[in-house]
């Protein structure tokens, strides 16, 4: 999942059963502190040094590939291209081909869009919540302060918005806006930390509907 | 609309109990009071102490907008004497456990172009505090009464900084202070303007 700052950014990125890898990000294209697993150079030499968060934890974006059906990639920022998840789903592990700050760009251009098109539409009440292909289901959170929280999954899963309300409220609140370290100012700096990090994980892996 | 500040009354009340974390009041009111001490101390000049303040402030605002959104679940507010309202009723009842009274002062005939006019015409309320957390053991010497101080002027920053966050520029200061020997304490915050949302920058 992603999480989007108000200045159009993305600021943290965690993945579950990703199929493919993302590609890591260009140098530069991505904020440090994003996500150990995306940021340039992770392929583990010195430069991981700058992000000072433990290097284990590149392994919740692991390879539990799903065949066909019980994907939950969870991505933030944007979701796999619909027509090379098709192809993916059939068990390939071939990258995208977008690296990770383009995918994000992306994600969060779809997200943009779609939100706008609801809001012309229907007036201000209303909100995009989610959208569902045959391959993914996006899930969107918005908050009044602007930080979006994008989740993809399996298309089977019913809303999430509850849940990702729940994170917001819980490790987002905790370890993000309580820590002092943290900078919340997007523009220079993710908001990855091992706390968050890990207690995200506990949160989602708790899920029922987490396969 | 009376209905609606009772609304805001009982989820302020409601927010306030159900708050896990307290701290003691008088800890809270002596530990601001060490930092004004140390800040003017290392200043020297009040102006300064206030501008200091107002910057703290705005730092704990762009957070606390945070945890306030999260907790209250509140939605957007309508107009800007909603937000007046929100503010007193819910925002301060549940960070400070007080209820500061809410004036407004709209401008008298709403244009649709209102919002891009800087002139005098931005609607605005004061929020006026019976009683106040951080000033409970404070008497301000003679030359910090020359020099300008407002004491609480940490409020104002958290105001403007969470009102930033949710996409509204406004400009708080005290009016008067009851440790200066006012009437009472009075923070007027009026709106500048709504921030529009930032699009991303296309990169082809």
């Amino acid at each position: 999942m992603t999480i989007n700052s108000l200045h159009c950014i993305c600021v943290y990125y965690q993945d579950w059963h990703r199929t493919r890898r993302p590609k890591p990000a260009s140098e530069a294209g991505l904020l440090p502190a994003v996500s150990q697993a995306v940021s340039a150079a992770a392929a583990g030499d010195a430069a991981a040094a700058a992000h000072a968060t433990a290097s284990t934890f590149s392994s919740p974006r692991n390879t539990l590939q799903s065949t066909t059906g019980t994907v939950v990639a969870i991505s933030n920022e944007l979701p796999p291209p619909p027509p090379s998840t098709a192809g993916a789903g059939v068990g390939g592990l071939t990258s995208t081909g977008l690296a990770f700050d383009e995918e994000a760009k992306l994600v969060y251009g779809v997200v943009i869009s779609l939100r706008n098109m609801v809001k012309k539409i229907s007036g201000r009440d209303e909100q995009f919540t989610s959208y569902r292909t045959s391959a993914y289901r996006l899930h969107l959170f918005e908050t009044l302060s602007g930080y979006k929280f994008v989740m993809l999954t399996d298309p089977r899963t019913e809303n999430m918005r509850v849940q990702l309300r729940r994170i917001y409220e819980g490790p987002f609140l905790e370890f993000v806006v309580r820590n002092p370290l943290v900078k919340m100012d997007s523009r220079e700096q993710g908001i990855d930390n091992e706390n968050f990090r890990a207690a995200l994980d506990r949160m989602v892996r708790g899920l029922p509907v987490y396969a | 609309m009376a209905s609606n500040v009772k609304q805001y009354k009982a989820i302020g009340e409601e927010l306030w109990k159900g708050r896990s974390e307290k701290i003691n009041a008088e800890l809270f009111a002596l530990t601001y009071g060490a930092l004004v001490v140390q800040l003017i101390q290392d200043y020297e000049d009040y102006d300064e102490v206030n501008k200091q303040l107002e910057k703290m402030g705005y730092n704990i605002g762009t957070r606390l907008i945070e945890d306030f959104l999260a907790r209250s679940g509140m939605g957007r507010c309508s107009d800007f004497r909603e937000v007046g309202e929100v503010i007193a009723k819910v925002g301060f009842k549940t960070f400070l456990n007080i209820t500061p009274g809410v004036v407004h002062a709209l401008p008298p005939s709403p244009t649709p172009n209102r919002q891009s006019n800087p002139t005098p015409s931005q609607p605005s309320f004061t929020l006026t505090l019976d009683e106040n957390p951080l000033t409970e053991f404070v008497e301000l010497p003679e030359d910090a009464l020359e020099g300008g101080l407002w004491f609480s002027n940490v409020l104002c920053g958290v105001i403007r900084g969470a009102l930033e966050m949710v996409q509204m520029q406004v400009q708080a200061e005290f009016v008067s202070d009851v440790l200066r020997g006012d009437e009472s304490s009075e923070i007027r915050v009026k709106l500048v303007k709504y921030l529009e949302e930032e699009v991303p920058v296309g990169d082809d």
